[in-house]
């Protein structure tokens, strides 16, 4: 488990410096940022099919749900960077523990356990973002001071600091959110097993399937002018791709 | 020469940026928001992408830490964009080392100027567009490669990521990389340069390309999930009552968007609470 957490700690950071340091590269959307946590908390052979499936669903609901089209300014806060990495490893992780208690054989169970992870860990994490504020603000000042007495030297070291700062809140809040994920899933699923069944899994991702479907509807077709009208043309452009693709199955 | 001759005192040639100093301030200018705070945004980390061209420009410390200090305060603009404003401000220092009569409140005025606009225009089109049609590329990979059928592991763990992370950057990277020094290239014609980067145009043929990608989306989804909700043969009822809970978190969903713009999460979670204490009672 400390070789995954480190793992989980190293991927924690750099997204965090990717979302909140000014890189941007789109590392720390939580797409990305689940498929790299699959990719690197691989639990071994036998859990091979669902151990990639699991980021790729967790990463693809909370990309839905995560995805605000309001202005920066106006968006809730949400740490979307971490939520990902938090969300995915939660969800192997707890397969590789936890799958023989239960009577659900497949992976809805852990991609659903993984992706409500993931959305707590983001308003948690977006909280302790807001909070961490006034320390940039103390650091700021501080700069600003060392620039007038002419260390330059300083400044900059106080602002790698800063970077270093970020990393590390990044890689401890993802490690904590990541145990108190498995923690609380370890006491709550062996114990809940017997109401775990399929339908019942299936109820319930189809209920979170939907509302992150609602939720891109609002960010890629409402928000936009005549998104109707191009929401509708792709819809039919992927019928015809999907009959035709059946018609040449043998 | 004899020694009534004047003796031609060797003046320091004037300071001038190079190409290295671009390229510094571009890595720089990726690390702009490492101090963000709501009293000053940006205002630090643009000091620190600024060192560069500070650091050629004027020799003393103390006249380094004054030109640092001055742009220290509020600065606020979108960070792909940064490196245009940072390529207009470094060219004004430089004319001001060589002499040139410029005062801190031309600089201050001319980087605002800029700046602002920048972040109108930059904000819808990189946050509000690009990025989710960046992650919807990456969630279309998800039906795209098991379209083509390819054999062996799952490969779109890689895929999916691989195609978001391309569809944003080959947008952005193309801005980062070109801002610095087209921005000191542009220095004078700041309404010129905002308008040569086209970023409304592009936001519009984005929006398009997102929602056209949405629509593609909901019938990659819808029709599997409806071929594999009746998979004995029960009829349009049993399809009907299996689709429902999907289609009235979707419909509930889009809903109350409109009322609480942005509680996605909060509805995710309401909708899983939701459905537990309803599967609890059917």
């Amino acid at each position: 488990m400390l070789t995954e957490l480190l793992r989980v700690a190293l991927l924690g950071g750099l997204l965090t410096i990717d979302r909140s340091a000014g890189w941007n590269l789109m590392l720390g959307q939580p797409l990305v940022g689940a498929c790299l946590a699959g990719a690197l908390l691989n639990p071994g052979p036998e859990w091979e099919p669902l151990a990639l499936r699991i980021p790729l669903g967790v990463g693809v609901l909370l990309q839905m749900l995560l995805t605000d089209p309001s202005l920066p300014a106006a968006q809730k806060p949400r740490d979307t960077a971490t939520a990902g990495v938090v969300g995915a490893s939660v969800g192997i992780l707890c397969l590789e523990r936890l799958h023989p208690y239960l009577t659900v054989t497949g992976g809805i169970v852990w991609v659903l356990v993984g992706t409500l992870a993931g959305l707590l860990a983001a308003m948690a994490g977006g909280w302790l973002e807001v909070g961490m504020r006034s320390g940039s603000q103390d650091a700021a000042r501080r700069g600003e001071a060392l620039a007038l007495e002419g260390k330059v030297a300083a400044f900059e070291a106080l602002y790698w600091r800063g970077v270093g700062r970020l990393f590390l809140r990044g890689a401890s809040w993802s490690v904590a959110a990541t145990v108190a994920g498995v923690a609380g899933a370890s006491l709550l699923l062996p114990n809940a097993a017997h109401f775990l069944t399929g339908p019942r899994s299936g109820l319930l991702f189809a209920a979170v399937l939907g509302v992150a479907l609602g939720a891109g509807y609002h960010a890629h077709v409402r928000t936009p002018r005549n998104g109707f009208r191009w929401a509708f043309l792709g819809a039919l452009v992927a019928a015809v791709v999907l009959l035709r693709s059946k018609g040449g199955a043998p | 020469m004899t020694d009534l001759e004047p003796v031609p005192i060797e003046t320091p040639p004037a300071p001038r940026l190079r190409t290295i100093d671009f390229w510094r301030m571009t890595y720089c200018s990726f690390y702009l928001q490492a101090l963000f705070a709501p009293e000053r945004q940006q205002g630090p980390g643009f000091a620190l992408a600024l060192l560069p061209a500070i650091k050629r420009l004027h020799a003393g410390a103390a006249e380094r830490g004054r030109a640092l200090a001055r742009h220290m305060g509020f600065f606020g603009t979108h960070p792909v964009l940064s490196g245009y404003v940072l390529g207009l401000v470094a060219r004004l220092e430089e004319r001001r080392a060589q002499g040139a009569p410029i005062d801190d409140a031309q600089i201050e005025t001319a980087k605002r100027s800029l700046a602002s606009p920048l972040a109108a225009l930059g904000d819808p089109l990189f946050w509000v567009t690009l990025r989710p049609l960046a992650g919807l590329a990456g969630i279309l990979g998800l039906g795209l490669v098991s379209l083509a059928g390819v054999a062996g592991p799952d490969q779109r763990v890689l895929v999916c990521p691989l195609l978001a992370l391309l569809t944003y950057n080959a947008v952005a990277l193309h801005y980062r990389v070109r801002g610095v020094p087209r921005g000191y290239a542009m220095a004078d014609e700041p309404g010129k340069l905002l308008h040569s980067l086209r970023l409304g145009p592009l936001k519009a043929v984005f929006e398009r390309v997102s929602a056209f990608l949405f629509g593609f989306l909901i019938v990659l989804t819808l029709v599997p999930m409806t071929a594999s909700a009746d998979p004995a043969g029960q009829g349009a009822m049993h399809t009907a009552s299996v689709l429902a809970p999907f289609a009235l978190a979707w419909i509930g969903t889009i809903l109350a968007l409109r009322r609480w713009p942005g509680r996605s999460v909060e509805l995710a979670l309401a909708a899983a609470l939701v459905a537990l204490v309803v599967s609890t009672r059917v």
